[in-house]
């Protein structure tokens, strides 16, 4: 009985670094630049089926992941300059019907180019390693492990550069950063390219584990947006420390009982949000439009 | 007598121009009542979201209720179908009573997002936890179960055709009202400036509560032709992931106009419908068709309409004036 919640712990953490590295982006979208961007899950999906491409065509898996990641932030930079440029400032519901109309477009590609047959990437390594008593594939931990590196390098640099401070301060207060003569557009387009280059990171990083469809987006937005909410808009910690609790729900709470890997997440939002609408670690009055 | 007109023309011409589609391409009419179902369906996320300009991710829950409420009834207790959808509008109103002051104190992007939970978990409900009432994803057949109802024979798809056009007379007569009065007034005022209003004096949570309301059972009602139009329900009928296409319709259509909704289902629906004949992948086609209509027509088709017209009438009348 033991092995059994060891071995969920463990697969929890795996999501966790998966959720993680895919919410980045809406977080960073939500705080910095005021838009809800849907289409994040674009590039989580680009980066799924160039690895799936590459690891069929090759057989490298790490050359996957490299170009994956590669691909979604060229698409990232493609969307940024050229369409959500315009979005900025404009009220929620535009962006959010905007960004997943480009959501759709990236799906369409998706199924224009590989067809909408559901494919299975293969396992970089299959190594399984023993901890009390449990079998735990060596890839889960691996996952979490990147997800944890990915955490402390983006702490690095919003804390120890010019460019990572200039970030924090738009999130605090995007005029009077335009006031010190920093170009925020700039500062956008290359936080935007980061992101999506991580939700395309992620997205590799999760093909062996789930298969890449072209909806598969659609299943990981939702979870996405409950982490961004759960951890509050804007913050790269809540971020991080409410992933690691839905990986935990969707793991540990399936192995309890199955239907809760899908709807336990959303309860754990429905109680934060009526209780502390800001999130565990958001800024009071800081997301649009809420006033206490 | 001339006021009344007023409310009537609009609403009128639009049924009578539904009823002539219905004869001019008879094999389009369960087309043509999808359209007017899901259009009461958008009318009322357009209360949310057009006059109060609150977003809400889960709109099909609120579909859900009203279809559920229906399909239990039918299925399990009673045979009448007028009964049915009675029950449905008050599920609705108890739904929105209940949840509506939890819910509308959120604003913004909470309110979007705690209606994804509530639909998510509703999903949950009839998929899994009301499994013996519901039997989950296998869903509720009642097609037989259904008595005839005086006048209008409901279960016939035809009958129910003149039904569904009585319905949405009824509520087009209605919005057409809700958007001239106070109340669609103070909708408005709400969206533009909440304090503005509290400082007034007006109780803008009272105002919220009401149109939260509406919205439950308009949508209540909704989810209920549905049910009784298909014959049966399952769970597809609540599921978050459909809740993107109510917002889209919104959009598509221009928000906060008393027709735009009707036009906005009849545009979304339409593509689909012909994007699908011609090519099997609508995504591509419906997510470029979007961002143009958000970019080069941000009043929607009923906007673009109206913006059409206004420009015809005063060439007309600039001409005339030159002929005079």
């Amino acid at each position: 009985m033991l092995e059994l919640y060891i071995s969920a712990v463990v697969f929890g953490l795996g999501i966790s670094g998966i959720l993680f590295l895919v919410s980045i982006g809406i977080s960073i979208g939500f705080g910095l630049m005021r838009i809800v961007n849907m289409e994040q899950m674009v590039y989580y999906t680009f980066g799924a089926y160039l690895t799936f491409a590459l690891v069929s065509a090759t057989g490298s898996f790490v050359l996957g992941l490299i170009c994956g990641t590669a691909a979604a932030a060229v698409a990232g930079f493609i969307v940024e300059t050229q369409l959500l440029r315009k979005v900025y400032g404009k009220e929620l519901m535009f962006t959010m019907v905007v960004t997943f109309s480009v959501f759709l477009i990236g799906i369409g590609i998706v199924q224009y180019v590989f067809g909408l047959a559901s494919k299975p990437v293969g396992m970089p390594f299959h190594t399984i390693v023993h901890m009390l008593g449990a079998k735990i594939p060596l890839y889960r931990l691996m996952v979490f492990v990147i997800g944890m590196l990915v955490y402390v390098f983006i702490n690095l640099m919003l804390n120890k550069t010019i460019a990572g401070k200039a970030i924090r301060a738009g999130i605090e207060n995007p005029d009077q950063v335009r006031g010190l003569g920093i170009n925020l557009g700039r500062i956008f387009t290359v936080t935007f390219v980061i992101a999506s280059g991580l939700a395309g990171f992620g997205g590799a990083l999760n093909s062996p584990l789930v298969g890449v469809t072209p909806y598969m987006g659609f299943d990981m937005l939702l979870f996405a947006f409950i982490t961004v909410i759960l951890g509050g808009l804007g913050s790269i910690k809540g971020t991080l420390v409410s992933a690691l609790i839905l990986g935990q729900v969707i793991s540990v709470g399936g192995t309890i009982y199955a239907p809760l890997a899908f709807v336990g997440p959303f309860m754990v939002m429905f109680i934060v949000i009526l209780f502390k609408p800001t999130g565990l670690y958001g800024v009071r009055g800081r997301a649009f439009g809420f006033e206490e | 007598m001339d006021k009344l007109s007023r409310y009537l023309r609009g609403p009128l011409t639009l049924v009578v121009l539904i009823v002539i589609a219905r004869y001019f391409f008879p094999n389009k009419m369960t087309f043509l009542v999808e359209i007017t179902t899901f259009s009461i369906y958008i009318i009322a996320n357009d209360i949310l979201y057009g006059y109060m300009g609150m977003v809400s991710f889960g709109q099909p829950f609120y579909l859900g209720v009203g279809a559920y409420a229906s399909a239990i009834y039918l299925a399990h207790i009673g045979n009448n179908i007028l009964v049915a959808i009675a029950l449905a509008l008050l599920m609705g109103l108890i739904a929105g009573l209940i949840l509506g002051p939890a819910f509308i104190r959120l604003r913004g992007d909470y309110f979007a997002l705690i209606n994804a939970a509530t639909c998510a978990m509703g999903l949950f409900l009839v998929e899994k936890i009301l499994y013996p009432i519901t039997r989950g994803d296998d869903g509720l057949w009642y097609r037989s179960r259904m008595h005839a109802t005086p006048l209008l024979d409901l279960r016939k798809p035809d009958q129910f055709f003149w039904f569904a056009m009585i319905v949405l007379f009824v509520v087009m007569i209605w919005y057409t009202w809700l958007d001239r009065s106070a109340m669609g007034a103070s909708f408005r005022a709400i969206k533009v400036n909440e304090n503005k209003m509290k400082f007034l004096g007006y109780d803008t949570f009272k105002i919220r509560w009401t149109g939260y309301t509406l919205m439950c059972i308009l949508a209540a009602l909704a989810g209920s032709m549905y049910a009784i139009n298909y014959g049966f329900v399952n769970p597809s009928i609540t599921e978050p992931a459909r809740a993107a296409e109510v917002l889209v319709a919104t959009l598509l259509g221009g928000a906060g106009s008393v027709y735009g909704p009707f036009f906005g289902t009849f545009a979304f629906l339409g593509l689909k419908d012909l994007v699908s004949t011609f090519v099997s992948r609508w995504e591509l086609a419906v997510g470029v068709l979007t961002i143009i209509v958000c970019f080069k027509f941000s009043g929607g088709v009923w906007g673009t309409i109206q913006t059409m017209g206004a420009k015809i009438r005063s060439r007309g009348k600039a001409s005339a004036q030159s002929a005079t």
